[in-house]
């Protein structure tokens, strides 16, 4: 009965109840907003760094990843090989040789990592492939090699042109080979394309003279899920601590802690959006309070305690808050669902965007834990906010509320 | 039966700064069932003596008793409860809440007491045949005449079997037919119900059927 009292209270005012409602709704929109554009980049940023060469797991030997020297290879391939094609988790693997070195053209020389992978494996790890823009990708012949766009603009070459390697090898002495440009890629971030290079691993370990050796298997899982099951299962496997098994998680602590500190933040957004909603909710409340002062003064007077008048009047502030909630999520789901598919196009400003690794189209996302932070803060909000109104209200004497005029 | 006692009453409002001496000593004995009015021009005490008696007030001195207690004393809650338990109100206008049909305004008395959603339904509709109002039950104050708002008040003010109630210039809205079918209903469940009913009017009609008329005036009772 206090709800039914309390839900047409709301509506004996309609006019500025619906003020009321629609600052919740468009307020919740613009977390919603600015939360999914958000969440929608970070997502972007990680999976555009897993799929262009991170991976879900890589293996390596142990201390490798700390210190990428060219003798750090992996001890025994065959081993690890098979524990992972054993493992169930796993969809597919990808063996890489990597070393750091220098990239020349006829006119210019830049610094870069190569990546020797086999050109059939390597595709069903990273989409480097499908970054592919101009010419094609590696067929397995010795000297191909794929370069970045921006690295290519570099260098001042283009397809067909030659390029000279170099790179240390294992015993100090210097490498270095000549290849014939096949591919161009570009991934969405133009800070990768600047520094990888792709060949095939025949011809990089005949490059770093390191035989049949190499320094990673790069692998991805079925469900993302199973991520810490996979690894543990393999650590497990490969228990002589020979080895490193690590997560997209351990190798992209910096980001992961931006994720994790992006989570945290949301709490201030809420927050502030609250905060600016708080005065609409105490100004709404007190405006109702007074329009029935007389009224209030008859209901004390026939028996309703405070502690009734106070919950009616919190619930009318509560009810708000929901149903602004609800609207401002329900709008959101309209707008932001379909742009989660089509993606909503920043390239007229997205220069900046694309060094970070996001792309020019960003697709909003949301994280479960951030939609029920303000599911439920704001609503709490509106509560907090018709407290001192409700105060207010219980604070008057019956005799004067009834002569009030 | 004594049900009602006052003992040198006063009441002192502070207007501004400035003491307004509403009740100067008001001595009374009100027995249970009695039909009563407080008559008496505008300003000489009328209201603040039923709101006193009613529990909605206090007193700056003297004390209110009822059945033998002294109620001048208690908390707010204790008084709130008391009002619930054993007294009716109507008042003179904004007697019920504008966003419930009649039904819901006499079942939310019965809510605040704690009674049960289908009992509620039950003797509220028992009670609005009674005082032939069945037809108001879902319509809202504002689609109700002054008197027929006024009947549902009656209904609202009775429907927890209370001692006592209190009706401050209940007519002051109505013509005088109108007036005088509402006090025909309340006299009907004074004889009826043995309610106690105790009402302040300056109505003609209101204070020629009073079983027993008090006059005040500047705050006292006048012999
Ligand atoms: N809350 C109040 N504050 C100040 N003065 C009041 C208040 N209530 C009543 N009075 C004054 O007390 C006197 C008695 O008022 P009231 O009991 O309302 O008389 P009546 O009901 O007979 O018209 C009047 O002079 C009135 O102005
Ligand atoms: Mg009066």
């Amino acid at each position: 009965m206090i709800l039914k009292l309390a839900w047409r209270n709301i509506w004996r005012n309609s006019r500025r109840s619906i003020i009321a409602l629609s600052s919740i709704s468009v307020g919740v929109f613009a977390i919603l907003l600015s939360d999914g554009l958000n969440t929608g980049m970070i997502e972007q940023i990680l999976s555009n760094q897993i799929s262009s060469s991170v991976s879900h797991i890589q293996i390596h030997n142990k201390g490798y990843n700390d210190n990428k020297v060219i003798q750090s290879i992996i001890p025994e391939p065959a081993k690890v090989e098979q524990t992972i094609k054993k493992n169930p988790e796993v969809k597919s693997f990808s063996k890489r040789v990597i070393a750091f070195g220098l990239l020349s053209s006829a006119s210019s020389s830049t610094g870069m990592f190569i990546y020797g992978v086999d050109h059939k494996d390597e595709p069903q790890v990273s989409s480097i492939k499908d970054a592919v823009i101009e010419g094609e990708y590696l067929m397995g012949n010795d000297k191909e090699i794929v370069v970045g766009k921006k690295l290519s603009e570099k260098l001042g070459v283009g397809i067909g042109d030659k390029v000279v390697a170099m790179s240390n090898t294992p015993d100090g002495a210097i490498g270095s080979d000549v290849y014939r440009i096949v591919g161009i890629y570009a991934t969405a971030s133009s800070e990768f394309d600047k520094v990888n290079v792709f060949i095939n691993i025949k011809a990089a370990q005949k490059l770093l003279e390191i035989g049949n050796d190499f320094h990673e298997f790069a692998l991805i899982l079925n469900d993302i899920k199973k991520l810490e099951v996979a690894k543990d299962e393999i650590n497990r496997i490969l228990s002589e601590g020979k080895y490193e098994v690590l997560t997209y998680r351990d190798l992209l602590p910096s980001l992961i802690l931006q994720i994790d500190l992006y989570k945290e933040s949301m709490w201030i957004i809420n927050l502030i959006v609250g905060l600016a909603l708080i005065f609409g909710i105490i100004n709404t409340m007190l405006m109702s309070v007074f329009e029935r002062i007389n009224e209030l003064g008859v209901l004390m007077s026939i028996g309703m305690k405070n502690r009734k008048i106070f919950s009616m009047i919190v619930s009318e502030a509560l009810i708000l808050g929901v149903i602004g909630t609800l609207v401002g999520l329900l709008i959101g789901a309209a707008v932001l669902i379909p742009l989660s598919n089509t993606g909503i196009d920043f390239s007229w400003f997205a220069a900046g965007l694309e060094s970070w690794g996001v792309g020019s189209i960003v697709y909003p996302s949301f994280m479960i834990e951030n939609l029920i932070t303000t599911i439920i803060l704001i609503p709490f909000i509106t509560v907090i906010g018709a407290m001192y109104p409700a105060l207010k209200a219980i604070r008057l004497e019956p005799v004067s509320a009834i002569r009030y005029v | 039966m004594e049900i009602i006692k006052t003992d040198s009453l006063e009441k002192i409002y502070s207007d501004n700064g400035v003491p307004v001496h509403a009740l100067r000593g008001i001595d009374l004995s009100i027995q249970k069932g009695e039909y009563i009015v407080f008559a008496g021009p505008s300003g000489s005490g009328k209201t603040t003596l039923l709101n006193l008696i009613g529990a909605l007030d206090k007193p700056t001195k003297g004390k209110v008793f009822y059945e033998g207690k002294d109620i001048s004393q208690k908390s707010k809650k204790a008084l709130s409860d008391f009002r619930l338990n054993n007294l009716g109100f109507i008042f003179q206008a904004y007697n019920l809440i504008p966003v419930l049909s009649a039904l819901e305004n006499i079942e939310f008395s019965m809510m605040l007491k704690g009674v049960e959603q289908k009992i509620r339904n039950e003797r509220a509709f028992s009670l609005m045949k009674d005082l032939e109002i069945e037809e108001l039950a879902h319509k809202k104050p504002n689609e109700m005449s002054g008197g027929q708002q006024q009947r549902v008040a009656v209904a609202r003010a009775i429907i927890n079997d209370p001692t006592v109630v209190l009706a401050d210039e209940p007519t002051a809205n109505l013509d005088s037919k109108t007036g005088g079918l509402l006090l025909d209903l309340m006299e009907k469940m004074n004889e009826d119900k043995k309610i106690t009913f105790i009402f302040s009017s300056h109505d003609k009609q209101v204070i020629e059927r009073g079983k027993r008329l008090l006059m005040l005036k500047d705050g006292l009772i006048e012999k």
